[in-house]
């Protein structure tokens, strides 16, 4: 009782200040804290959510495939699909044999819809969210990582059953398989980190979504996915080199088409350009974390 | 036992909602106004939802709020329990909190009750562990038998209301912040409902609600907060303060 009187003198003395004045008496401090704080801060609030953030994944995949006949088949078919008919045309176009470019154009697919489905399902995901964001304290990191996450384990599924047809189709078995958990977690590293900046961006801008969509379109077309790289014409290689998405495929090339280890290279720039997203995600987070709920 | 450990600090918090007329531009415009010499103000307006918010609670204390619809009351609670940060001011909030503002966050209408009452738990920040011990208590009370392994988009609206309710109100929380929350189903369950809810009050340390029903308050709570237009503009007894709302305000 005596806290509430305390409470109520102190509501007289300053009723009548604006909120500038405050911050100039300095009554208010702006909160700053440091970029390792804030990031220590997000996994900790993510780590109580754990529970949540596994039910999300499992629900988002079981509703996928919910009621129909075939069921979690369908993530196995749809890629197979593509790539029967890629291999089909693209293998007459460029005389390739087609059980070799039918691998070839598996290990381009499939790390590519990961990384689409991540981008494209990931921008909208707080913008879908507001309903929750409304309802119930929920870290914003939340949905695009249960977005990447779903997506994540959907490729997963899809590789692995992916790769048992095409050792039917006489693929090598190589000790680089051992290296794929890397590659997997460095491409989930970027999606996670381009989901997250245009989750935030889209909800500034919602045209966004649609230009991402357009701009994800054209990559498709400028990372050898359904080619190989040597119809390219030598003087427009570094073209091709400049495209970020490009390490990402190749490096599952390399480990699963051409069976080598990657080299050094192969797995320092995927990674730096994974990290340089996930920090200019996790920026933007920082930057905007307490602005988002009103823009929704 | 009153825990010394669970409090409630605001101090000088303010909340501002931006209403954009546009709210969202178009990059178009966002790029164009960059080379405007000033941005429209007009496009933009500002509204205090809160106005310097002090507020220091402690466990024993049951405080109610008053005030007419959109003084700021569930904007109050949501700033407690960190939907809104404040533009200015700090909130601090210590202990386990469950917020009966909305019940039935999260659901899924694809997904069964029993599913649904996980994805509920995890949402209010529980874990598997203690949903799969809960599970049990839950569909009991919600009473609502084999019906928990249908799609809830089956359920009549008083079975989810029923569901919901089960979940939100299962575990004895250290903070308690309620939105008017009335129990639905049939007279049965609403007068089993009250009763939980009781046991809820005194169970809590901390109690926040906010009713538009002065009765309720005045039975509940121990102490009161009138607010108008996004202030605090009286404070204490709740008996006292039911009277100077309803004479200075609603009058």
């Amino acid at each position: 009782m005596v806290l509430s009187q305390e409470n109520s003198s102190n509501i007289n003395a300053s009723a009548n200040l604006s909120a500038e004045e405050l911050i100039a008496q300095n009554l208010v401090k702006p909160k700053s804290e440091s970029f390792i704080n804030f990031l220590k801060r997000s996994l900790f609030e993510l780590s109580n959510l754990k529970f949540a953030l596994t039910s999300f994944v499992v629900n988002s995949l079981r509703r996928r495939y919910r009621r129909s006949v075939l069921g979690f088949a369908w993530s196995l078919l749809n890629p197979l699909t593509t790539m029967v008919v890629m291999t089909t045309v693209f293998s007459l176009l460029f005389h390739n044999n087609p059980k070799e470019f039918g691998i070839y154009i598996f290990t381009g697919i499939l790390p590519w819809s990961f990384l689409l489905d991540s981008i494209t399902g990931g921008s909208l995901s707080l913008v879908d969210a507001e309903g929750f964001l409304k309802k119930v304290y929920i870290p914003k990191l939340f949905f695009p990582l249960v977005i990447v996450s779903t997506e994540a384990v959907n490729f997963i599924f899809s590789l692995s059953s992916l790769m048992f047809l095409a050792l039917a189709l006489g693929m090598h078995l190589s000790f680089s398989l051992l290296t794929l958990p890397l590659a997997i977690a460095i491409l989930y590293a970027f999606n996670l980190g381009s989901a997250l900046f245009l989750a935030i961006s889209t909800v500034y801008f919602r045209d966004l979504t649609h230009i991402t969509r357009q701009l994800l379109q054209a990559f498709f077309y400028l990372v050898p996915i359904c080619y190989p790289l040597n119809v390219v014409p030598p003087k427009y290689l570094f073209l091709f080199k400049l495209n970020p998405f490009y390490y990402f495929i190749n490096l599952f090339r390399i480990i699963i088409c051409d069976g080598h280890f990657p080299q050094a290279k192969d797995w320092l720039i995927p990674s730096a350009i994974a990290v340089i997203v996930l920090f200019m995600g996790f920026s933007l987070l920082k930057k905007t974390e307490s602005d988002i709920i009103f823009r929704l | 036992m009153i825990s010394d450990k669970v409090y409630i600090e605001i101090e000088n918090a303010w909340l501002k909602f931006r209403i954009y007329k546009n709210r969202s531009p178009a990059l178009k415009e966002a790029i164009l106004s960059r080379f405007k010499p000033k941005p429209d103000i007009a496009e933009i307006t500002e509204f205090d939802a809160l106005k310097n918010i002090n507020l220091s609670l402690r466990g024993g204390d049951r405080v109610g709020l008053v005030g007419l619809n959109g003084a700021g009351k569930s904007t109050l609670l949501k700033m407690i329990v960190g939907i809104y940060p404040p533009k200015y001011g700090n909130v601090h909030v210590r202990g386990k909190l469950t917020p009966l503002i909305e019940l039935g966050t999260g659901f899924d209408a694809e997904l069964s009750g029993r599913e649904n009452i996980f994805l509920n738990g995890a949402l209010l920040g529980r874990s598997y562990k203690q949903m799969k011990s809960l599970e049990q208590e839950i569909i009991d009370f919600s009473e609502l038998g084999e019906f928990i392994d249908l799609p809830i988009k089956y359920y009549s609206s008083g079975m989810h209301g029923r569901l919901a309710f089960s979940i939100g109100t299962i575990v004895d929380p250290e903070i308690l912040i309620v939105d008017e929350i009335f129990a639905t189903g049939d007279a049965h369950f609403v007068n089993k409902a009250t009763n939980r809810m009781k046991a809820l009050f005194t169970n809590s340390q901390i109690v926040m609600l906010v009713s538009h029903d002065t009765q309720k308050i005045v039975d509940l709570c121990n102490r009161v907060l009138v607010l108008h237009k996004g202030e605090v503009i009286n404070d204490g007894n709740p008996k006292e303060m039911v009277d100077f709302y309803l004479k200075e305000i609603v009058a």
